[in-house]
């Protein structure tokens, strides 16, 4: 049986029962949604995040669900995404970088500490991928995020632009070969879908089913090993072993 | 004379999908169907969607506690069960207010999806 993980919900106990219902295996908790901007500086991420540890250990106890702790970094250049992403590797689980910004999508992809770079389409008139981040990616095990919640967001007579904007970045993915994840960005109940129906809806741009199990279930079991085996890790290929 | 009916191999193949509404406010059966027609050509337009051979066959209201919950069985071509299903994640919102769509289950007789994914103690919508 293929496990399911959704990797951009808000942190609600609701929202883990729903998923748990819905037949997704692992959630990553995110306290400082989307909404967080540029200005909510270092301090402010920590206190949420210390929140999340209290909040995530009740929910461990009620729901077999797996959570995981994410931190959301939407960074105004790529030296304050650096420092932002440096500050809360330690105690996060996932790190996520909201991409849009040209410079921050590529800073991005060249930093092996960012698992996933959220939407680099954001707000943007192409994909805010090229061929020289999408090889930096690859390299880097960063995974482009395909915002389910972006595409239905946008009005329906502009969800062509979406859609082709999804199909650039998985024509980019065959050729380089850089992890995709498919999430949901939930905030309520009625933003998160079956995993099988995203599934469904992958083939509308142009995925195929095997990519669409991978995005929603090998890269994100791929991000949570990196993500523990990293401290281990001293430089690249060198590992502590006890 | 009596008149025959299609041959079994002319048919169209069916299949019929079971669903889940999840909405803020109550739904009726013709908000339901209005819901996924105007999805489905959104989506696809009417040239794709003239190939699902949609039908929404029946309606029922499951509500429990405190949320309104509509369950149903949508009938479509068998090839294209896939194509409908990618429908579903796109309806969020009616009249303003939020509504979410999951498939329950696919099946290849009414009866049979009904029994396996539409309990009992419904209440049926026509």
């Amino acid at each position: 049986m293929i496990l399911f993980f959704d990797f951009h919900v808000k942190d609600d106990p609701e929202l883990v029962k729903e998923a748990d219902r819905l037949g997704y295996a692992g959630l990553t908790l995110f306290s400082n949604g989307n909404g967080n901007n540029s200005n909510g500086n270092e301090n402010k991420v920590e206190v949420a995040s210390g929140e999340t540890t209290n909040q995530e250990n009740s929910i461990k106890k009620e729901n077999p669900i797996k959570t995981y702790k994410g931190v959301f970094i939407s960074a105004k250049n790529p030296e304050n995404m650096r420092q932002k992403v440096k500050k809360s590797r330690k105690n996060a689980d996932v790190i996520m970088v909201r991409g849009g910004d040209q410079k921050i999508n590529r800073a991005a992809c060249e930093d092996p500490q960012v698992d996933i770079l959220s939407a680099p389409y954001l707000k943007r008139r192409d994909c805010g991928i090229n061929h020289v981040m999408a090889k930096k990616a690859a390299l880097n095990e960063v995974a482009v995020e395909l915002n389910i919640k972006y595409l239905i967001k946008t009005n329906s007579y502009l969800h062509y632009k979406v859609l082709s904007h999804f199909r650039e970045i998985i024509k980019l993915k065959r050729k380089y070969g850089f992890p995709l994840i498919i999430t949901s960005d939930a905030e309520s109940i009625y933003d998160l879908h079956i995993p099988q129906d995203l599934i469904a809806l992958s083939g509308c741009f142009g995925m195929d089913r095997e990519e669409a199990e991978a995005a929603l279930s090998e890269t994100p079991q791929k991000i949570i090993e990196r993500s523990e085996t990293r401290d281990k890790v001293v430089v690249d290929g060198v590992k502590i072993i006890e | 004379m009596k008149l025959k009916i299609l041959p079994p191999h002319l048919r169209n193949k069916k299949r019929y999908l079971a669903f889940e509404v999840r909405s803020q406010n109550p739904l009726t059966r013709d908000e339901v169907i209005s819901l996924i027609w105007g999805a489905a050509g959104g989506l696809y337009g009417s040239c794709g969607v003239s190939r699902f051979d949609l039908w929404v066959v029946k309606v029922w209201k499951c509500n429990s506690s405190g949320q309104n919950i509509t369950k149903g069985i949508l009938r479509c071509r068998r090839e294209e069960v896939d194509r409908v299903r990618s429908v579903f994640p796109v309806i969020n919102r009616f009249k303003g207010k939020r509504v979410v769509f999951h498939t329950l289950g696919v099946s290849g007789t009414i009866k049979s999806a009904r029994r396996k994914f539409i309990k009992e103690g419904s209440q049926s919508l026509f």
